[in-house]
């Protein structure tokens, strides 16, 4: 029996985390959740490919991040969008828009 | 903001991995915990929880892992942690490691000492401003083809005033004088140079100020460093008053440190920019220097200069008819003669350096042998190509840096050696050390020496097979034939550079003995030669030097251990001297453009039989020959027959331009002397009166025959000569001293190759040794057989012997080979040896042969000492 693909679509993770993070600082766990229930369970997010993603994000300027104390005095470590990430978001977002609309407008020719 | 945030995150995990590892094993876990938290409250027991969390997020470790492995600090950790491996097992093969460093430090030691000195003298610009656009002006020979570096008086006047592609040019002229000061003289150069001298230099000076034009005669600039001898400091120079050939002149100016320009000068004197009467377009009196005027090539220069010389051609047919002046770069007519030298002994380190990087290969084979195993295993559990070369490399890297390091560290007293032995002719000395750019071709070096040793190497780790690798037992010794061949191979290689070395070196040290063995034309054992500079500047002075000269000579002869003395102006290997055209009386129609060519010296009566030059024919000069009475020469046999043939020469008339126009009547003939090195062959000299060309005793050589050693005489022949007249300056040496001097190149050059070859066979000898020891004791299980089945010991070490003759003359075939194209180079530095020399072929080939077999000696001995049941038992 197959499982059906949940996938994130190669490329499109950055965005998926600056629009999760563009609602509100969140840990790691928070941001893949978050994925997950706005997909309606159609993306999941692996960790390792998460972290080191927000760890690139975070390198590129997009991303702040900062160590808070949870409930059981464990270390959390939470994002939040800078200024350049607005913007670089607005950039993926147009991006996506419209190659998503090319792909959409080429399967309805070929249907 | 982005680069400066991968930067600084990068460096915080490299400088903190802990806080690293801490801060993503935090995060992980965090993450984890969550997940779990969830699943707990959506009613899963907390062992489920933990299950059911790995199963959708993987494995904690794997995750930290992959968080842990992402940034650019990565791949340097990466490499420091190789690195550290490399350094590891290179201090578990000490042997193999040090053996190679030191290879390579001699390789790279030599290299880095000789491109000091290539870099310094060659390559680096001239220490002056402009250096780019200084030329030397020289006067060419149309119809002999040679060409003189000095111009006359009259030429360079015309070209300073007439050409437009220069922005100055300057005369001078000068060598080593007598300088005196309040109470004592000082012998060292002293340059005659006109007020432009300063503007083609550009030079500023460090106290007072340079002279000008109107200072002519009058004023002199020193050098930092005769400041400081002298006065003390260069303010109190300033003022001062020293005496150059008995003139006083004042100092105005000190120069900055460092400028010497020509020869190391320390006291320039201001000369007049006008024409001397003594000037004539036939008297090549100076030396010029000129400054191009900036975005003006050499080319455009010269093609104004071509315009010149045709104008002047026209204007003064006597004198100027197969003139043409010409100028090259400063810069090659300083370094020109040395050149060709130093490019050897560049070559000739390059060769040293592949000699060290094959033994490397060979090191580093061997090596890689031993360590199949572990490249199969490698290879087995999938490494790429690359990191199955990388440890080969790195280990490589490694083992050239260190031979690099040692190698700079070795080239510093190699440098002190080396121009501690170098010919006084080198130029550019005082600007020889190491600098940046020689570390910078040192490092170079060393990666690159690590690049090609270890390509071979490496190659053949990439292509062990793991499964051969694995099942066969290196022990056992039929590892692959390919390899044996490559390991002779590179014996063969190095044992022919090594030839080409060792040929090299026997060629230059075949010229020098053949030079110390020559015949120069006169004696130079028992010889005492004296600079002895008197000033004189008219008639009368000449004629009171003449006279003081008379008087020395007879108080000298009086010195016990002195059998004969004598004054020449012209001495054979000395620093003065004159040539030129000549023409000889009743000759019929004197053909212009066919001038024959002669050294001029002036001598004394009695210089011939002091020197040992065999008087062949007719008288030599007497007390008579007087400056009132009529002119005489005696001319040397090469003048003899190139101007008279067969016929006598004694009292035939004979011109030359050296003071006066008079007419001589040859009065002998002499043998023939080799005038300025033994290297040179002997050729038509023209000797004049001292009595009669009076100006010349001011450049007058004092030679001394002795009984006794003749240095011991200094302190009496000093005493005498101070008694007739205390300023006279005063320098000793001996005839054997400046032969030896002439031949300072050479010996300089034969020296160098030779040890260089000695460091090639010492390689060369520590391969043919690695080879022969690596394949007996691979063969160990082999020779045992041998042996348990009756083999005989001489038969063994006969075979082992055998192996490496047979190397050693294949290699010395191409070597033969590669010496036929080489030595060609050297054609110009030998004299009386023909680049296939047979006796340096011999010689070099023997000395090979030899070597090989005596590195061979001690494995051969071993295998014959290989018991067969240790042999068979060992595994």
């Amino acid at each position: 029996m197959d499982d059906p693909n949940t996938d994130v679509i190669q490329g499109t993770l950055d965005l998926l985390v600056l629009k999760t993070l563009s609602l509100g600082p969140l840990h790691g766990f928070g941001i893949a959740r978050r994925v997950e229930q706005v997909s309606g369970g159609v993306f999941k997010v692996n960790p390792g490919s998460l972290l080191t993603a927000l760890e690139r994000l975070e390198r590129a300027g997009w991303l702040d991040a900062e160590w808070r104390q949870t409930e059981n005095s464990r270390r959390a470590k939470f994002y939040a969008l800078t200024g350049a990430g607005k913007k670089q978001l607005a950039v993926e977002t147009a991006d996506w828009t419209r190659r998503s609309g090319a792909i959409a407008r080429l399967l309805e020719t070929e249907g | 903001m982005s680069l400066w945030r991968q930067l600084t995150h990068g460096l915080r995990n490299l400088m903190h991995p802990s806080a690293r590892d801490q801060d993503v094993a935090d995060e992980v876990e965090h993450y984890f915990e969550q997940a779990e938290s969830e699943l707990r409250l959506g009613g899963l027991s907390a062992d489920d929880a933990r299950r059911a969390a790995r199963l959708e997020a993987g494995n904690r470790t794997v995750v930290k892992e992959r968080v842990n492995s992402y940034g650019w600090e990565n791949a340097v950790r990466c490499f420091t942690g190789d690195l550290r491996f490399a350094g590891r097992q290179l201090r578990k093969h000490p042997v193999f490691t040090v053996t190679a460093t030191l290879t390579l430090a001699l390789g790279i030691g030599a290299n880095t000492a000789i491109f000091t000195v290539v870099q310094s003298v060659l390559l680096a610009p001239l220490p002056y401003r402009n250096a780019d656009r200084l030329a030397v002006l020289d006067t060419h020979w149309t119809n002999s083809g040679h060409t003189t570096p000095r111009v006359t008086g009259p030429d360079a006047a015309d070209v300073r005033d007439q050409t437009r592609s220069m922005e100055a040019v300057s005369l001078y002229n000068g060598g080593r004088l007598g300088v005196a000061l309040r109470d004592h003289s000082a012998y060292t150069v002293v340059t005659l140079a006109d007020a432009n001298f300063w503007r083609v230099f550009g030079v500023q000076p460090a106290a007072g100020r340079l002279f000008t034009q109107a200072d002519a005669d009058r004023a002199a600039v020193v050098s930092a460093q005769f400041a400081r001898d002298n006065f003390g400091s260069a303010q109190a120079a300033l003022g001062q008053v020293v005496r150059v050939e008995g003139e006083p002149l004042e100092i105005t100016g000190v120069l900055p440190e460092g400028f010497g320009f020509p020869s190391n000068t320390e006291v320039w004197e201001a000369r007049s920019l006008l024409k001397s009467k003594w000037d004539a377009r036939s008297a090549f009196n100076y030396k010029a220097v000129g400054l191009l005027r900036s975005g003006v090539s050499f080319a455009a220069a010269q093609t104004e200069l071509d315009g010149l010389s045709e104008r002047l051609k026209v204007a003064y047919p006597e004198t100027n008819r197969n003139k043409q002046m010409v100028m090259e770069p400063l810069e090659k007519a300083l370094t020109g003669d040395v050149r060709p030298t130093l490019l050897l002994l560049w070559a000739t380190v390059g060769l040293i350096l592949l000699i060290a990087c094959v033994n490397v290969t060979h090191l580093q084979l061997v090596r890689s042998m031993e360590r199949r195993r572990e490249i199969a295993i490698r290879k087995a559990l999938g490494s790429s190509r690359w990191q199955v070369m990388q440890p080969v490399m790195l280990e490589s890297l490694l083992v050239s840096l260190m031979g690099g390091v040692a190698g700079v560290l070795l080239a510093v007293p190699a440098i002190r050696v080396l121009l501690a032995m170098a010919p006084k002719a080198l130029p550019r000395v005082e600007e020889i050390h190491l600098n940046g750019w020689v570390l910078a071709f040192a490092l170079g070096l060393a990666v690159l020496t690590a690049m090609v040793s270890s390509v071979l190497p490496a190659l053949r780790a990439w292509r062990v097979d793991p499964a051969e690798a694995l099942k066969q037992d290196a022990s056992r010794g039929m590892s692959g034939q390919g390899a044996a061949r490559l390991r002779d191979g590179l014996v063969i290689a190095e044992i022919a550079a090594t030839f080409v070395l060792a040929m090299g070196a026997g060629l230059l040290l075949h010229t020098v003995l053949n030079l110390m063995g020559r015949d120069l034309g006169y004696q130079t054992r028992q010889l005492l030669v004296v600079d002895a500079d008197a000033p004189a500047h008219t008639v009368q002075d000449g004629d009171r030097a003449v006279r003081q000269f008379n008087e020395i000579f007879s108080e000298l002869r009086a010195v016990p251990g002195v059998e004969r003395v004598a004054g020449i102006m012209g001495l054979p290997m000395g620093s003065y001297g004159s040539n030129g055209y000549y023409t000889v009386g009743g000759a019929g129609p004197v053909d212009v453009n066919r001038s024959p060519y002669a050294n001029w010296s002036v001598a004394s009566p009695g210089y011939f039989e002091t020197m040992g030059i065999p008087m062949k024919q007719g008288r030599d000069f007497s007390a008579q020959d007087r400056f009132d009475s009529p002119f005489v020469a005696v001319i040397s046999e090469a003048l003899a027959k190139q101007s008279f043939g067969n016929t006598d020469p004694v009292g035939r008339q004979i011109q030359c331009g050296l003071d006066s126009d008079k007419w001589m009547t040859v009065i002998g003939v002499v043998g023939d002397v080799r005038q300025n090195s033994p290297a040179e062959m002997p050729g038509p000299t023209l000797y004049m009166p001292m009595a009669q060309h009076p100006f010349y005793a001011n450049q007058i050589h004092v030679v001394l025959r002795t009984e006794v050693k003749p240095l011991t005489l200094m302190n009496a022949v000093q005493e005498k000569i101070a008694g007739v007249n205390p300023l006279i300056a005063l320098r000793f040496t001996t005839m054997d001293a400046m032969v030896d001097q002439s031949m300072a190149t050479e010996r300089f050059r034969a020296a160098l190759i030779s040890s260089f070859a000695g460091v090639g066979l010492l390689l060369a000898m520590l391969g043919v040794y690695g080879t022969m020891a690596y394949s007996v004791a691979k063969r160990t299980f082999e020779i045992g057989i041998r042996m348990a089945f009756g083999a005989e010991k001489s038969a063994i070490l006969r075979g082992v012997l055998e192996h490496a003759a047979k190397l050693a003359c294949y290699g010395i075939a191409a070597g033969v080979a590669l010496s036929l194209i080489l030595t060609r180079l050297v054609t110009s530095m030998l004299a009386g040896v023909r680049p296939i020399d047979p006796v340096s072929l011999v010689s070099a080939a023997l000395l090979l042969v030899l070597t090989a077999v005596t590195a061979a000696l001690v494995p051969g001995w071993r295998a014959t000492h290989v018991d067969p049941m240790v042999a068979l038992r060992t595994e």
